[in-house]
């Protein structure tokens, strides 16, 4: 057992390294989110401080979104390139390889939350008593789960030139719809009404409740939970069908 | 430990699409032995080992790895292999590729042990995606032998090895298989398979069509190489003469295979017709076309075409010819 879970580590361990080396990645994952966030707060003379924070969790979920939906992107390259049709050789059981790569999602959404957060502090001095920066971080970290899941359904699913452009809708849509760039209160009624129902609106507003010194509402965990055993469900769905063709 | 053998395939068929890639396959392979499958491209190699390694599954047949099920002999890190498909895992560095599939296995070799048998301590720390496809391949072997596997099975080695790292792979792989490790390759160069393997498994059309050391293949392909120059005659007769199985006319020489030799030459003579003459035990690669040939005879037949090599080879026209 000990065993199969250092196998499991060292995989996350490659996996990340390969991830982090990656520079589309961390451009899209780190420096995007940060810029928006520092020009949607600086420009246009934005300067409520509730704004700030806000947009400061509302990029950070960007960039975890990103970040999550991006494992898709490797699984589907090394289902191409062969990669894990090799690992199927190794003593490493299959199960262990899609609990690395999760592992390796967990990890890879810390960095863009990071970012956006640090340049919500240190740039546009946004305050909060500690406790509640760390409450915040958590809330995304544990909230972008769905997301990876939905990457790792894509990316078992689809061929990677498919993953590309469907990670690349889901990003977007799931940003724009669920208010991680505008806020919803911007929306018409009709489209504030769909975008209650995405995972990346609830994700945000459990963060940003946090943020706001209150505690999440029922219906965004129930949401949020739906979704990620909905997700969860693809990507088994997914990788099931694809364990026999690798 | 038992006497299992190292992998078996039993009547073993599986069908992609029209195709059937294997059309009962039989194969055993000790252990401690050195085996190569070797056949033209699409003759069924590859799905052979797929099969094997528990890659694919059969539609009917046996298939075991020391006795058990493939996965299992997998999951108990007894098997390390290069597939033949494949590009350069992006982004990761020889040395951390090697190592971490070397982690995997219960009884690795050294990594560097690992790195220099495949000629790679020199390039330990590039990155994979950045090799040369020469040296991308010695990786492939590295990852292949990481952890020390006593069984390791190989789809085409050195398909992209110039002759001296040929040479080198070949030097390093007997030497693993010195040490009591058997080896299973596929290959389309006779002369690997003829230098390297202690036995040849000739795959065509997804049948083993001939098993045994170079020696006996040549033999069983049967007979000799008769040539002669025509010197204008006609070439007609040369098919009925005793022992001749195939006549093969370039420009004003024949080339004639035969199962006797010496009736076949007495009768040339009798007719007068030995200018040039030239008597030749069947090379490998004679021995290899005649085995894979008869095949495509038959197959030529059912699609009602001729049964010259050329119409034989006209329904297979993806196929690379043997070098």
């Amino acid at each position: 057992m000990s065993t199969a879970l250092s196998t499991t580590t060292a995989y996350a361990r490659l996996e990340i390294r390969r991830t982090l080396r990656d520079q589309g990645f961390v451009i899209s994952t780190l420096g995007v989110p940060v810029m928006m966030y520092l020009l949607f707060t600086n420009l246009g003379g934005q300067n409520d401080p509730a704004y700030r924070t806000a947009a400061m969790v509302g990029m950070a979920a960007y960039g975890a979104l990103g970040a999550a939906l991006s494992l898709g992107g490797g699984v589907a390259e090394d289902k191409s390139n062969g990669w894990l049709r090799q690992l199927r050789i190794t003593p490493m059981t299959p199960r262990r390889v899609v609990t690395g790569r999760a592992l390796t999602g967990a990890v890879v959404v810390l960095p863009s939350i990071g970012a956006v957060l640090l340049a919500g502090g240190l740039v546009n001095g946004v305050r909060m008593p500690v406790l509640q920066w760390v409450a915040v971080a958590l809330a995304l970290w544990l909230g972008s789960l769905p997301f990876t899941l939905l990457g790792l359904g894509n990316g078992y699913r689809l061929t990677p030139q498919a993953t590309g452009a469907v990670n690349v809708a889901c990003n977007l849509g799931l940003a724009v719809v669920g208010g991680l760039w505008f806020p919803v209160e911007l929306f018409p009624d009709w489209l504030a009404s769909v975008a209650s129902w995405t995972p990346t609106y609830r994700f945000a507003e459990a963060a940003r409740a946090l943020a706001e010194g209150r505690v999440p509402g029922t219906t965004a965990m129930v949401l949020l939970a739906g979704w990620a055993a909905l997700f969860g469900t693809y990507a088994a769905v997914s990788y099931r069908r694809s364990a026999r063709t690798i | 430990m038992t006497k299992e053998p190292a992998a078996v395939l039993a009547t073993v068929t599986k069908t992609y699409g029209p195709v059937r890639a294997a059309d009962g396959l039989d194969l055993t392979v000790r252990r401690g032995e050195t085996v190569a499958l070797l056949g033209r491209n699409g003759a069924g190699k590859s799905t052979a080992i797929n099969l094997l390694l528990g890659l694919d599954t059969p539609d009917s047949g046996r298939v075991a790895l020391f006795g058990g099920e493939p996965d299992r002999a997998v999951a108990a890190g007894r098997v390390g292999a290069m597939l033949q498909e494949g590009r350069p895992v992006p982004r990761v560095t020889v040395r951390e590729l090697v190592g971490f599939v070397a982690s995997t296995y219960p009884a690795p070799m050294p990594v560097a042990d690992a790195l220099s048998l495949a000629g790679l301590t020199a390039l330990a720390d590039r990155r994979v995606d950045r090799l040369s496809g020469g040296q991308a391949q010695r990786v492939r072997f590295a990852v292949a032998l990481a952890g020390h596997p006593e069984l390791i099975v190989l789809d085409e080695p050195t398909s992209a090895l110039d002759v001296e790292a040929r040479g080198e792979f070949w030097a390093a792989m007997r030497g693993y298989a010195r040490r009591g490790n058997t080896v299973l390759f596929s290959t389309h160069y006779l002369e690997e398979a003829d230098s390297f393997a202690d036995r040849i498994v000739v795959v065509d059309a997804g049948r083993i069509v001939a098993d045994g050391t170079a020696e006996e293949l040549k033999r069983s392909a049967g007979g000799a190489l008769v040539a002669v120059d025509l010197d204008g005659a006609p070439a007609a007769f040369l098919a009925g003469l005793p022992g001749v199985t195939e006549v093969e006319v370039r420009g004003d020489r024949a080339r004639l295979r035969t199962d006797d030799s010496d009736a076949t030459v007495r009768a040339l003579a009798a007719r007068d017709a030995i200018r040039g003459l030239e008597v030749a035990p069947l090379t490998l690669n004679d021995a290899f076309l005649a085995l894979t040939r008869g095949r495509d005879d038959r197959r030529a037949r059912d699609t009602g075409q001729g049964t010259t090599q050329d119409a034989a080879r006209a329904t297979a026209p993806n196929r690379e010819p043997i070098r």
